[in-house]
Order: structure tokens, then sequence, then C-alpha cells
């Protein structure tokens, strides 16, 4: 029995390995050579689409990996966006300050927001969350002196050129974002694999004894959090600068419930779950522009065929094709 | 020899309910202290108590001379007490080497694992019998195994003391047999105080040294094994008064 049991594992790693690594391979390429062959429009999706990817990916950190289900990761995004824009805007700071600012900002908020929050449990935290996000996005709507309400914030400029790199056009944008993006992954890759990220994992699965055997269970939940929140909050920075145009819409409570639906698509707690289901999301939105009433139909229809089928969403999927672990 | 633990007039009440009414004990370094009662008569409160997931309502817990009640459960177990709880907690998701890993990383974060905590996960997977089941996931072991894995999980976090909660109930003869050399092996050669609240009287006549017994909240009798059998306060809180 235990050598079956270690010739399976050993099965499952090796050639694995090796197939990660080609698809990531190949992912790559084409992100990389995309806007080279790519309309615009097809770049401006694509630019969502990984903005999406990492909301998405930042999202499961926090209720993936470590438990407390939100409904709030769109406020995050929208005030790292209005924090970036009103930042270049109002105090003069150039865009490679206002970015990680607003990353900062957003994440001391989230800290501030979550220290007390995440002492709630359950469904009551997430009702708070789901309340938290409207009311942000209820004070960037009625804010007019600062962020312009309803008006929307104009003028919002592109990042400042270095190396000779203008960044004012689309492709160099696109790389831009993609940079950024990637990096957020590969950050959010190593953190949910190190020894925090098994601390966090143990919170999810059991609190109780999480903190039993010596978790600070309430300090990582609100780490989670608001390191989750950061990392939206860059992005929003990132969107701000990239589209030079922020209305309060974009970050209603349907921005965040998107975040939910990509996640839970794709798989909660698998990291590239998430990512993958907000790139496929976001694609099948924009093909479906030419029904813009019935998208939001075909769309929720589709998502419940999924989680009924496999409530692991698309990595579960994947994990039954290959035959997952006992 | 020392004490490791002393507790002075712990008192619980929930409500109107008086859980753990002035109950005072010490546990020598290195014992093996059976705690047992009728149902209701506080001996999980006071795990809860001294683990911290509980406050007093009033009196104190000493470990090793700090005082350790009113601190949060995470601390106390960062000080050296660890526990199993009556009500299985696992982290059903996890493989059961995973499981072993987050108690050490718990205690001693890096940022990836070491070799040496490795080692140790497979050393304390070996101690409990527990290397075939390495890569299985938790939640589809038995509860017996669970169990197991949650005592290896304490182990991972080098405990001083272990409170055991009903480790035993609903195991098998064999396997009780195989979890008391266990726990023998844990005490005699890991130096590891254990105190054990066990309903199963075979465990508690063989394994420990000495018995409390609490009768609705109040220490009823203290002594070894055959003195607590032979007690009368004993017999009638189990069985009533004689005619």
């Amino acid at each position: 029995m235990k050598n079956n049991l270690e010739k399976t594992a050993k099965m499952k790693s090796k050639p694995g390995l090796i197939r990660n690594v080609i698809i990531i391979a190949v992912v790559l390429i084409v992100l990389l050579l995309l806007p080279q062959f790519a309309s615009d429009y097809i770049i401006y999706v694509a630019v969502l689409a990984m903005i999406y990817a990492v909301l998405a990916g930042s999202y499961d950190l926090t209720t993936g990996y470590t438990g407390p289900l939100t409904f709030c990761h769109g406020a995050f995004y929208g005030i790292g966006a209005y924090a970036s824009a009103l930042l270049t805007l109002k105090a003069g700071f150039p865009f490679w300050v206002a970015f990680p600012v607003s990353g900062i900002i957003v994440f001391l908020f989230a800290a501030v927001v979550g220290y007390p929050g995440l002492k709630l449990k359950g469904h009551y935290f997430a009702v708070t969350t789901f309340f938290f996000g409207h009311f942000i996005y209820l004070i960037i709507l009625n804010s007019v002196k600062l962020t312009n309400g309803p008006m929307g914030l104009r003028g919002i400029k592109p990042p400042e050129s270095i190396l000779g790199i203008d960044f004012s056009s689309l492709q160099a944008s696109y790389y831009l974002i993609l940079f950024f993006g990637l990096l957020a992954v590969v950050f959010l890759f190593f953190l949910v694999r190190s020894g925090i990220g098994k601390l966090l994992v143990s919170i999810r699965e059991n609190e109780e004894l999480s903190e039993a055997i010596g978790v600070n269970t309430s300090f990582y939940k609100v780490l989670a959090f608001s390191t989750g929140a950061g990392i939206a909050g860059l992005m929003g920075s990132l969107f701000a600068h990239f589209f030079r145009l922020l209305h309060p819409s974009t970050f209603t409570w349907m921005t965040s419930e998107m975040v939910v639906i990509m996640a839970l698509v794709g798989g909660l707690g698998t990291l590239f779950g998430p990512i993958i289901g907000a790139g496929i999301i976001t694609l099948i939105l924009e093909l479906m522009r030419f029904a813009p009433e019935y998208r939001f139909i075909i769309w929720s229809a589709a998502l419940i065929v999924v989680l009924v089928i496999e409530p692991k969403g698309l990595m579960g999927i994947v994990g039954r094709i290959r035959g997952g672990k006992r | 020899m020392s004490h490791i633990l002393e507790v002075k007039n712990l008192r619980k009440e929930f409500g109107g309910v008086i859980a753990v009414d002035n109950a005072s004990f010490v546990v020598e370094q290195g014992t093996r202290l059976g705690i047992i009662g009728p149902n209701g008569a506080g001996k999980t409160t006071s795990f809860n108590m001294i683990s911290g997931s509980f406050k007093p309502t009033s009196g104190t817990i000493e470990f090793e001379g700090k005082k350790v009640s009113g601190l949060k459960p995470h601390k106390i177990s960062r000080m050296g007490i660890g526990r199993t709880f009556q009500i299985v907690r696992a982290f059903g998701e996890l493989s059961v080497y995973e499981h072993v890993l987050t108690g050490i990383m718990a205690h001693n974060l890096r940022f990836t694992p070491t070799a040496d905590q490795h080692h140790e996960v497979d050393r304390i997977l070996e101690l409990a019998k527990l290397q075939d089941f390495r890569d299985v996931t938790v939640k589809n072991l038995t509860i017996a195994s669970q169990k197991l894995i949650e005592l290896a999980t304490a182990l991972a976090t080098k405990p001083k003391l272990l409170l055991l909660d009903e480790l035993m109930a609903g195991l098998t003869f064999v396997e009780i047999d195989e979890t008391l050399k266990l726990l023998r092996k844990i005490n005699e050669e890991m130096g590891i105080t254990l105190i054990v609240v066990e309903h199963i009287m075979k465990v508690i006549m063989e394994l420990c040294k000495k018995i409390i017994v609490l009768n609705y909240g109040e220490k009823i009798a203290e002594g070894t094994p055959q003195e607590v059998a032979n007690s009368k306060t004993v017999i009638e809180a189990y069985l009533g008064e004689e005619a």
C-alpha cells in the first residue's frame, strides 16, 4: 500500500511540472506578442481581462485561501483608482509615486476596516462587506468636490515615460499592465505556497484548531484581507492611468460581484483558477456585446450550470480529468 | 517534583449556570493526570480555560510560574500548552503531511519549510504510525485516524503540556491499546506532561498516575487510581447514595 501511494505521488508530480511549464510559457508568449498582431479593440479587452484576472487572484487570497467571504473587492479597486488619480491631479504626484502610495493607502484602509470587521464571522462578515462596498460607492458618487461625482473624473495623465518608453501609447500601457499584473501573480503564487500560505489555509479549514496550534488567526486574517485589498488598489491605479477617465459606476457592487463570480467559476483556493476564470469571463462578456440586454441572463445561467456540475469551478473540472488526489 | 501547572479557585459561569466552581489543583512536571466526572461536571470547560478558549470568571491558571488565564489561545499554545478537541477538528482539505507541517509552521514560521522541518514531520508521522497515510486527504480518513492526526499536529507544536479531551472516544479496543502505548511513549520519552479527560475507565486506570474527580463543577476527590476507585464520594457521584 505504501509503495503504491509513493508511486502515484511521484507519477503525478514529474510530467505535471513539465506540462505546467509548457502551458505557462505558451500563455506568456501569446500575451507578449498580442499587441503586435491584435487590433486596438482586442488590446483594450486584453487589458481589462488582465486587470480582472489580478483582481480575482487577489480576491482568492482573502476568500479562497483564508476563508472570509467578502463582497467589497470592487470598492478597494475603486479606492485605489481614485486615490491614484487624485494624488496625481490634485497633489501633483508623479504616477510612479502615486501608484505605490495608492496601494499602501488601500492596504492600510483595509486593515483599519478589517480589524474590527473580521471579528464578525461567516455571513455576518459577508453582509458587512457588501454594505461597506456600497458605502464606498456612495462616497465616491457624492463627494462631488473631490471626485467630481457622477460627472466623472477627467484629465488623468498617463504614467510618465521612463527609459524612453512613452506610456501614452496603447501598446506601451499594455506592456506596463502586463508587467505589474505578472508581478502581482508571481507575488501571490509564492505567498500562498509559503509557510504563511499554509497558516492562511489552516484558518480557512478550521479557525479554532488553527488558533489552538498557535496561529494568531485575527492577525493573519487582517493581513490576508489587506494584502488582497492592496493589490486591488494597485490594479485600480493602473486602471485609472490607462483609461484616464474614472466614473463611480465602474465601482458599484456589480464590480465586486463580478470578481466573486470569476473566482467561483475558476475555483476558489486555487489561485490560477480565478485568474483563468477572470480572463475567460471578461472575453465572453465582450464577445456577447451584440446582445447587451441578454448577456447577463445568459451568463448567470451559465454560472449556475457550472456550479451545479462542479462546485469547485474550472480547476475542479481540470482536477477531475486528471484524476484528483484521494 | 516541580509544578508545571497550578490552577487556583477556578470558576466559570455561563449566565446563571456554574460550569466550574472553585476548582484548585496542581499538575506535577512529567506526570499523567486524569480528569473524570459525570457529564456536565466541567471537564471540557476546564480544558477550554487552560487553553484560553474561555476566560475564567474568576481564579487563576499558572503555567511554569507564569499566569496564562485570560491570554489568547495562540499565545498559550506558543508558551507550550497543546490540546486536542472533544469533537474532532481537522484541516480537512490538507494531506496528512501538510496537516502536521502546519503545526510546525504555526510555531516556527519559515517562508519555505526547511529540511529539518520536513524530517520532523516524517518523524512525527512515524511515531504516530501515520506514515502510510502521508499523502491522503485528511477528510477522507476515519474519525479515529483524524484524532491521531490532531494529536500528531499538537505534537508538532512541541508542547510541554498536552491536554487530551476524550481522545479515545469512539476507538476500538485495538486502537485504544495502540494509542495508550503512544501516549506512554510521548510522556516517558519526550517528557511531555499529559492531562487526559476520558470516560473510558480502562484508559484512566492504566494510564494515569493521578486522578481528579469533578462533579457539578467542584473537585470532589483527588488521588491515585486505586484511591479514587475506592472513594465513597466518587461512587456516590456516579451511582447515587447507598440506600
